[in-house]
């Protein structure tokens, strides 16, 4: 019923644009450059425009008007989601552990090896507990293989 | 005691429609092309103010909407923010929106079952 006929309402909007520009591009900051994310920026702006005129045609001043619109656009955890944007935090977390479980099998494996030469040179016993320890950055490397992929 | 009720059912509300947000977008888009925009407002104004959607939330539906191919978008004519961004339904779009229609009933009636002659 209300469909095409509302754009002759946009008269002049260039300073209202530009601080809605700068509250838009900071709530998508996090999100990676791509076209995608442009053209969602684009259409977002577009219809924040929209509602901010509306709002100042309701008898709100400017400033009320942006304000209103930007509190009412909430939380884009969302939308982040739909954009598959890995979460960096857990993906980092993966990774400490991986770094962890490398460095901390390697110190593991040569206090064992200097044992097995310093002590028992005749016989070699300490690839069954390299093995063993094998298993932690084994485990730790899947993890962040798997959260990389998704 | 009511101060502690009263919040409370009011989540349990948004829960639910947050389930339903699919589909809500889905029927406004089925009856005709719109923006999205056009669509919060008009969830508004259906509700009289009882519900209104967040923007942000609102892009995260068509995403996912257009990623599912139940919605596709096309540009619009000119406003001054730039081009208007219109969605329009699917095949699989309407096949889906019977679907969640029917299931939708369905639930209303189980729940209605379940919950009937409280106060």
């Amino acid at each position: 019923m209300e469909g095409n006929e509302r754009n002759y309402r946009f008269i002049n909007g260039g300073v209202r644009l530009n601080q809605l520009k700068k509250h838009v591009n900071q709530l998508f900051k996090d999100i990676p450059e791509s076209e995608k994310k442009e053209i969602i920026v684009q259409e977002v702006l577009q219809n924040l425009e929209e509602k901010v005129m509306d709002l100042m045609e309701q008898g709100k001043n400017e400033e009320d008007a942006i304000n209103k619109a930007i509190v009412d656009f909430g939380d884009i955890e969302d939308l982040k989601q739909e954009l598959d944007v890995p979460d960096p935090k857990k993906n980092d977390m993966a990774k400490i552990n991986l770094a962890y479980s490398i460095w901390g099998s390697i110190l593991i494996i040569s206090l064992v090896a200097f044992v097995n030469f310093y002590y028992t040179p005749s016989v070699i016993w300490f690839v069954y507990p390299t093995f063993a320890v094998l298993w932690w950055p084994l485990s730790m490397y899947y993890t962040w293989l798997r959260r990389k992929q998704r | 005691m009511l101060t502690e009720r009263r919040p409370r059912t009011k989540l349990i509300r948004s829960d639910i429609i947050r389930g339903h947000l699919d589909a809500i977008i889905l029927r406004l888009i089925y009856e005709e092309d719109r923006y999205g925009y056009e669509i919060s407002k008009e969830i508004s104004s259906r509700t009289e103010n009882r519900f209104q959607i967040k923007e942000a939330t609102l892009y995260a539906v068509f995403q996912r909407l257009e990623k599912n191919g139940l919605i596709e978008s096309y540009f619009g004519n000119f406003s001054q923010g730039g081009k208007r961004k219109y969605y329009r339904i699917t095949l699989l779009g309407k096949a889906f929106l019977k679907e969640a229609a029917e299931e939708w009933k369905e639930t209303k009636e189980i729940i209605d079952l379940l919950m009937e002659g409280l106060d």
